[in-house]
């Protein structure tokens, strides 16, 4: 029997104990180094170029923080990695997109323009419409996903689930390609969401372009997350979920419909996915079978980094991420190319210094 | 003893009609390394084409072998043998180019590559058909390093992208004036290729480069790297890369704050498909291409090739006269050394490899095609076109 009291290599313990922090302090010491000697001494861009980054990081967070939801979401209630999940949102995509495009071949004309078509002429009607048909799209990719690929393996290892939500990504992308061509695909916006138009904010003497549809974005998503904290924190549904995210068998046994609490846990990831997905279509302007995949990755990535399972965790993640994408390459000084390589890294980093992320707490055996 | 003499007539009468009629008519150059593809009465001789048939760059690979169905279809008759063009899809990548060479090398009658059609495809491919003696005629793959490798398979009958970047710096600073420019690319060995090349011959010109940014592939929005450049204020922007990027940093560029920059771009981004996706913002925006002037012959053939796939010609990339060239010189020099012996046909490979480089005169539609020792085959320069009122027309300045 070994002795509980004394571990087997005291000095190794003790030493690892400090290197978290001193890794920690020794990169903090690094970048803020670097942003000093690029943003001050070498001084590579004025005020309105960082303020552009700035711009457009927080539209990118904000589709990353929507689609982060649905990953912390599910993890938070299954335990599981839904990697089909930025499929979902590539769904409702192609669901807003079409449903542009049909309204666009509604002729209305109007004696001051004969070519008016119903996109223009109704245009808040029509953004309306196409958030209407990409989140119904994604609420029911979701919820049929659940129920084809995941109920049946309720009580499977985890790990089976999870290549199965990978098997379910490849199958809805090839599905969408097969569907809906390989090429991309223009999303043609009414007139009053032109994507070249916006407020001109003068930063340093130079005019900085504030796109309408940026702010659409981020104001709708900002919406979308409040909407979302009122569901979890107040109503009956977020209490079930919050309940069968602590534990399942006795959440049951106060009488919660636990499938039915995962199903829309599901529909609601879908409807957050479905938005993402038009704000996409609008602020983007292209679609294809593949849309999906990189920003899913991305925002899963946002959800470890601000913590799984947790909503608000997902949310700053998402914004943190988008952020860095934009801004880092450039503070940095290095090649806009190695974005990804930044924003990967500082997930590794973030897990180094702080494993449960963010706003992560400390997780039940059960979680991990 | 009798046993014997019977084992030994019979061993000699197998011999002799196993060996004795096959060696009587396998042709003298077929003895020579790599041996001879032989193809039997009734089977097609099989000239490859690989390029995108699907995803983002599909474009080019169906204009590119639609274009070469018609040489097929024209040129496609040796000796009474039929040629058939085994289209692949490499998805334009270099372990898609390096498993359609190995799937078409294991094809006996496979004998010559109209392709492959990208660079980087072309490069994992060439080892595989050096080994096999198949020779290659890239109408497309444009990367400079693909003849300085020493390869005895690889032509190309398309400019190279030194050629090019030097047109384009050329063009850049003495006829549109650009004194600032930006280079952007795409990070692949054909973008990034011709904006370094574009790079440093505008700087040998006397202009200056005031930045150079790289982009990753296949996003959609690339507003942070345009902030970028636009910090500098550039008269103009290079752009290496293809028209799927291209179409997004056109979209972009007002946004970002470059209202006044020309975009200029490589042969990769010219086509109707960057017209569709730019709209009204695609407007002035510069690209070289392989179009050749019209004259009868272009005409003509322009009109075959709407009659039979209802698109104009040069609509979907700008390779269709090259790729029709391409086939046309492969299948004449297949002519030359093919021999028919019996009921077989017998393409020497060695002989083949060696035709295809030593094509002199070789008049197609596009231009003459006259191979030189490394494997150039184009002797002209890039075109330039410009966006003008949503069509690409000839840049007349």
């Amino acid at each position: 029997m070994e002795n509980k009291s004394s571990p087997r290599f005291p000095l190794l313990l003790r030493v690892s104990r400090y290197i978290r922090p001193i890794v920690g302090v020794i990169i903090a010491i690094f970048l803020a180094w670097q942003l000093y000697s690029v943003i001050v001494v070498q001084h590579n861009f004025s005020a309105d170029t960082w303020v552009r980054f700035g711009l457009s990081g927080l539209i990118l967070g904000g589709m990353y923080a929507l689609i982060a939801i649905g990953y912390t979401l599910v993890y938070g209630i299954m335990f599981m990695i839904n990697f089909a999940h930025g499929e979902v949102m590539m769904l409702g995509a192609f669901g807003g997109y079409f449903m542009l495009e049909l309204l666009r071949f509604i002729p209305m004309p109007t004696s001051a323009n004969p070519n008016l078509n119903f996109l223009n002429a109704y245009p808040i009607v029509s953004i309306i419409l196409a958030f209407t048909a990409g989140i119904s799209v994604s609420a029911l990719a979701g919820y049929l996903l659940e129920k084809i690929a995941y109920r049946p393996l309720r009580k499977a290892p985890r790990l089976i689930l999870l290549i199965t939500a990978i098997g379910a990504s490849i199958f809805l992308q090839n599905l969408a390609m097969l569907l809906f061509g390989p090429t991309r695909k223009n999303v043609i916006n009414p007139d009053i969401l032109d994507r070249g138009a916006g407020w001109t904010w003068m930063v340093s003497g130079n005019p900085v372009l504030i796109p309408y549809t940026g702010v659409f974005s981020l104001v709708l998503s900002a919406l979308l997350m409040i909407g979302l904290y009122l569901v979890v924190q107040r109503s009956k549904l977020g209490r079930a979920m919050r309940a069968v995210a602590q534990d399942k068998n006795t959440a049951s046994l106060m009488g919660v419909d636990v499938d039915d609490v995962i199903s829309k846990t599901f529909i609601i990831s879908g409807v957050l996915a479905g938005a993402a997905g038009v704000m996409w279509d609008i602020h983007m302007g292209l679609v294809n079978h593949y849309i999906g995949f990189l920003p899913g990755i991305k925002a899963f990535t946002a959800a470890v980094m601000g913590g799984i399972g947790n909503i608000p965790g997902a949310m700053l993640g998402g914004m943190f991420l988008g952020i860095i994408e934009s801004i880092g390459p450039a503070a940095l000084g290095i090649d806009f190319q190695l974005k990804d390589v930044i924003a990967f890294s500082i997930l590794v980093l973030v897990l180094i210094v702080r494993p449960s992320g963010i706003l992560g707490e400390k997780l039940s055996e059960e979680k991990l | 003893m009798k046993r014997i003499v019977v084992f030994v007539m019979l061993v000699a009468a197998l011999l002799l009609a196993s060996c004795g009629p096959a060696a009587a008519t396998t042709p003298d150059a077929c003895k020579a390394d790599l041996g001879c593809a032989v193809i039997a009465k009734g089977q097609t001789i099989k000239v490859g084409y690989a390029g995108p048939m699907s995803g983002d760059y599909s474009q080019f690979g169906i204009d590119m072998s639609n274009a070469m169905k018609l040489a097929v279809a024209k040129f496609g008759d040796v000796n009474g043998w039929k040629v058939e063009l085994a289209v692949q899809d490499d998805n334009a990548s270099a372990e898609g180019g390096a498993a359609v060479a190995n799937k078409l090398v294991s094809d006996q009658t496979f004998v010559a590559m109209a392709g492959h059609a990208f660079s980087g495809a072309t490069a994992a491919a060439m080892p595989i058909y050096e080994k096999a003696g198949v020779p290659m005629l890239s109408p497309s793959a444009t990367n400079p390093d693909l003849t300085t490798k020493g390869s005895k398979v690889f032509n190309r009958n398309a400019f190279t992208d030194t050629d090019q970047a030097k047109g384009a710096a050329n063009y850049l600073f003495t006829t549109l004036k650009v004194k600032n420019l930006a280079v952007m690319h795409d990070g692949t060995d054909y973008g990034q290729g011709l904006a370094n090349g574009v790079k440093a011959d505008f700087t040998a010109l006397g202009g200056t480069v005031v930045a150079a940014e790289a982009i990753t592939p296949g996003e959609s929005d690339y507003s942070a790297p345009l902030a970028a450049v636009a910090s500098k204020n550039p008269d103009a922007i290079y752009y290496g890369g293809y028209n799927a990027e291209a179409s997004v940093l056109v979209n972009q560029m007002k946004q970002a704050g470059l209202t006044k920059a020309i975009f200029f771009g490589g042969d990769g981004i010219y086509g109707k498909d960057f017209l569709t996706k730019t709209g009204a913002n695609g407007e002035g925006v510069y690209s070289a291409t392989l179009v050749p002037p019209a004259t009868d012959t272009i005409i003509a053939f322009n009109k075959l090739y709407k009659d039979t796939y209802g698109t104009d010609a040069g609509v979907l990339s700008a390779y269709t006269w090259n790729s029709y060239d391409a086939v046309g010189a492969l299948i004449t020099a297949i002519k030359n050394v093919a021999v028919v012996s019996g009921d077989n046909i017998y393409i020497p490979r060695g002989a083949l490899v060696a035709a295809v480089r030593s094509l002199k005169q070789y008049q197609g539609i596009a231009g003459v095609i006259t191979c030189q020792a490394n494997g150039e085959c184009n002797a002209s320069g890039p075109v330039f076109y410009v966006v003008k009122n949503g069509q690409w027309v000839a840049a007349t300045k």
